[in-house]
């Protein structure tokens, strides 16, 4: 028989010392519940970090990338080419020839470089001509078998160009170094470093949306527009074969 | 409560199950849903250590597992239930060993603790139809699992705590 008083009596001391842990465990799990699993998620990151996706998933992601970037830029190219044919901007279409740089001096290595094809290939003045990268100048001069062409980077050229991203005209000036100035007609163009600047959409003198190069830098302070140098994409500084967009006139037009 | 809860690091092991919620390997999920980890884990844990224990690693499993998901629902008060069966049923009568007795308690155990999951779904108005899907898929694979998962890990406590039970 029970003896009166019994369940009246505090748990021994033994008892509460072994308690312990589990209310220390169970105050430090309420805590991580608390927490929201802080310490559960990071603890996991920890762990699985050698089993997150690697080097090989991302060079996937970048090739499914370029995949579809090149797709839609082939689309965009024909579509472009159908818009300006019911445009008539551009009344030829225009071929490739590629040209060595047989000639260059020293002395005008920023204005002009000499190439070997001439008009007996079709070449006339004007003709864009094109490097690794995009437009690097304008053939100004041609003979039977050679052309001149002036730099990008020559103080005496002067191409119109486009910045896309703020949809601003500007004019590109040489300088008779690697980077030409871009000079804007507006105030407040809203142009930064990193800015991608192309030939004109509209331009009929050049091939439309022919890379150009990047600003790399803006002078806001300029008089009378902002002033913005920029960084050809073509390495002009060492160049051994051009291409030359040769205007190929269509019977008819 | 016996010698396991006694040894710190076979406490430990109790820290796999929210990591293996996290990870919730793909080779071991039926049609998407994972097994019931935790389930997995306290079985056999409750029938060795007996049935203290097991409602306190059930209560220390459902703080845990509730602490990974931002809802209102919550697994405990059925982990710390089942806690405390398994552990009276491995007190009482022969050892539990045999797979089709584990697998059933599994079942059972996975069974009560979807259908809890279920019902606070409905009560919260949180009910969808892939609430069906995950207690069926789920009470499956963790019935499927249990027989060679539990047994290992009844061998793995008897080794490691001699004088058990079961």
């Amino acid at each position: 028989m029970q003896s009166p008083g019994r369940g009246l009596r505090l748990p021994s001391l033994r008892r509460v010392r072994a308690a312990w842990p589990w209310v220390l465990l169970l105050a430090a799990v309420l805590g991580v519940r608390l927490s929201k699993g802080a310490f559960l998620s990071d603890a996991y990151a920890l762990l699985s970090r050698p089993f997150w996706p690697g080097s090989a998933q991302s060079e996937w992601l970048r090739a499914a990338q370029q995949l579809d970037q090149q797709t839609r830029l082939e689309q965009l190219e024909a579509d472009n080419r159908r818009l300006r044919e019911l445009l008539e901007l551009q009344a030829g279409s225009v071929e490739l020839l590629s040209a060595p740089v047989i000639s260059r001096q020293a002395q005008g290595w920023w204005q002009q470089l000499v190439i070997g094809r001439g008009s007996l290939q079709g070449l006339a003045s004007g003709d864009a001509v094109l490097a690794p990268g995009g437009l690097l100048g304008r053939v100004v001069s041609v003979t039977p078998s050679t052309a001149t062409v002036t730099l990008l980077t020559d103080t005496s050229s002067r191409v119109g160009v486009w910045v896309g991203r703020v949809r601003h005209h500007g004019m590109l000036v040489g300088q008779g170094s690697d980077r030409p100035l871009l000079r804007f007609i507006q105030q407040d163009v809203g142009v930064r470093p990193g800015d991608l600047v192309t030939t004109s959409p509209a331009s009929t003198l050049l091939p439309p949306n022919l890379t150009v190069g990047v600003v790399q830098s803006v002078n806001d302070k300029a008089v009378p527009a902002p002033e913005a140098v920029v960084q050809l994409s073509a390495p002009v500084e060492a160049i051994d074969w051009v291409q030359v967009q040769v205007q190929v006139q269509v019977a008819g037009r | 409560m016996s010698g396991l809860a006694r040894q710190r690091w076979t406490l430990a092991t109790v820290l796999l199950v929210p990591l293996l919620v996290l990870a919730a390997p793909a080779p071991l999920r039926l049609a998407g849903v994972p097994p019931s980890w935790a389930v997995l884990w306290l079985l056999p844990w409750a029938l060795a250590d007996g049935p203290l224990s097991g409602a306190l690693l059930g209560a220390v499993l459902g703080l845990l597992l509730d602490s990974l998901h931002p809802g209102p629902l919550t697994q405990l008060p059925v982990l710390v239930l089942m806690g405390w069966w398994w552990g009276r049923l491995g007190r009482r009568g022969a050892p539990i060993e045999r797979s089709f007795s584990l697998g059933l308690l599994a079942l059972l155990g996975t069974a009560l603790l979807g259908a809890s999951l279920a019902l606070q779904q409905l009560l919260w108005g949180l009910s969808s139809a892939a609430t069906v899907h995950t207690l069926l898929a789920q009470t499956l694979l963790t019935g499927l699992l249990a027989p060679m998962l539990c047994s290992l890990q009844l061998l793995l406590w008897r080794q490691l705590a001699p004088g058990l039970r079961s």
